[in-house]
């Protein structure tokens, strides 16, 4: 029970194009890009995006928050590797929230972090729909938000 | 809502009164024999007349299924919403509960309870007792503990717990063999070892009756006060699997980190009878930190290696 990632268009291998669904206090993990463009619009409700620096090297102390704000409907937002990480989370407690994400080039795996750490996880994406079509669970691994 | 509700449409399955600011909801609601979903989120419930006086004989404690009564005023859970015994689904989310009622154990058939977003300091352990419950969101609220009862929950599937004010989790999380999520960030999880040195020496009560069971001395009602009798019923098995001990009062808690192969370290609380007690792979608890920090080796290793799939960042 958490947010979904259901694909819309794969444009010919250049981006992926997907709808995420946010139900009432979901949140992703602090990810990044993997050296891709990544551009979302909040479709439906709203959603608070956290903006992280890179851990240091060590990666051994708390992660430093750089900002944060909240994305209104039809609002739309950018990140890169080189603008830094972040969190997405729907913080309603009473209201779902629905966003649309392109990626560009398209990529399956990312790092996850941990916030008290700075420790990096690598993690494999997966979706919960595609073209509408219910993808079949494979892997019980935690995947990564959009 | 308008008296007359019941009687034109008396087959009405879902009603959604959500963002209309209602203070209350009255009796139009109890003989509509068929509702079984209630929305009325965003409103402003919470006061007295919230719900319908006599729900509990109305046909509709026995049709509702799904009541989501999230951003409204409750400081306290409504003592009739207890009487919902077919309820499967309960949103309090965003009000302003202090705490869950322990008679939160009579909605039986409950599988999906949502309390984020309110002030929750104490989960009773009587939530436990919930049969069915699957999915558990007690996110943004002021929880210190988690009581090791909540292990119990064996049809656990989810468990939202962050931002909140954990510092330490019951090892016996480690049990919830079917839960497939779990959100712990935003809590002040303790990250480095923690010596618990505030270790009271037991009572001399305590140490007799640690020998009386330890040595399987036997007695009867008969032979001692009943107080004591009772004294003796409650001694807890120490878990320390090389040790046959049992403790009352006097425990030593202690903090032990599974490492989930360097992505996260959890602390645990394990209880334990003495010092001399600890995990059969880590040394005793006065020396050095390095080897007692890392349980990968304990028999909740298995359990372990399960919970890292589960955990969320």
């Amino acid at each position: 029970f958490r947010y979904t990632r259901n694909l819309v268009d794969n444009g010919n291998g250049k981006f992926n194009l997907m709808i995420l669904c946010w139900g009432e206090g979901h949140g992703s993990s602090i990810h990044d890009h993997t050296d891709s463009h990544c551009f979302m619009k909040i479709l439906q409700g709203n959603l608070k995006e956290t903006l992280f620096e890179w851990p240091g090297k060590k990666g051994n102390g708390e992660m430093a928050k750089k900002s944060e704000r909240v994305l209104r409907e039809n609002q739309c937002a950018y990140i890169n590797d080189s603008i830094g990480l972040h969190r997405v989370e729907n913080i309603s407690h009473t209201e779902t929230a629905v966003s649309l994400h392109l990626y560009s080039p398209p990529f399956n795996t990312c790092n996850t972090f941990d916030q008290r750490t700075g420790h990096k996880h690598k993690v494999t994406m997966t979706f919960y729909s595609q073209y509408g079509e219910r993808t079949v669970c494979v892997s019980t691994r935690p995947d990564a938000p959009g | 809502l308008p008296a007359g509700l019941s009687q034109w449409f008396p087959a009405l399955e879902v009603l959604d009164v959500s963002g209309t600011g209602l203070a209350e909801m009255g009796a139009e609601l109890l003989s509509l024999p068929c509702l079984h979903t209630l929305l009325a989120k965003n409103n402003r419930l919470g006061g007295p007349g919230s719900l319908p006086k006599g729900l509990e004989q109305a046909p509709l404690a026995r049709s509702l299924r799904v009541l989501n009564l999230s951003g409204n005023r409750f400081a306290e859970v409504p003592p009739a919403l207890l009487q919902l015994r077919e309820l499967r689904s309960l949103s309090l989310g965003g009000n302003r509960l202090h705490g869950i009622p322990p008679d939160i154990q009579e909605l039986r058939s409950l599988e999906f309870l949502y309390l984020g977003g309110n002030f929750i300091t104490a989960i009773p352990p009587e939530l436990a007792k919930l049969p069915s419950l699957r999915y558990l969101v007690l996110c943004d609220n002021k929880i210190q503990s988690i009581p090791p009862q909540l292990a119990q929950l064996h049809s656990l599937r989810s468990l939202s717990l962050h931002n909140n004010l954990l510092t330490y989790l019951p090892r016996e999380i480690l049990n919830l063999v079917h839960l497939e999520e779990l959100s712990l960030r935003g809590n002040p999880l303790v990250v480095r070892f923690v010596r618990d040195l505030t270790y009271n020496p037991p009572s001399l009560q305590e140490l007799a009756g640690r020998t009386v069971k330890t040595r399987n001395v036997p007695y009867a009602p008969s032979d001692l006060p009943e107080s004591l009798v009772r004294y003796l019923s409650l001694a807890s098995n120490c878990p320390n699997p090389k040790c046959g001990g049992v403790y009352f009062d006097s425990c030593v808690r202690q903090i032990k980190f599974v490492d989930f192969c360097g992505k996260y370290r959890l602390p645990l609380m394990h209880y334990l009878c003495s010092p001399e007690c600890s995990s059969p792979f880590s040394s005793a608890s006065q020396s050095s930190t390095s080897q007692s920090e890392s349980d990968s080796e304990d028999e909740a290793s298995v359990a372990a290696h399960r919970m890292q799939k589960v955990l969320l960042g």
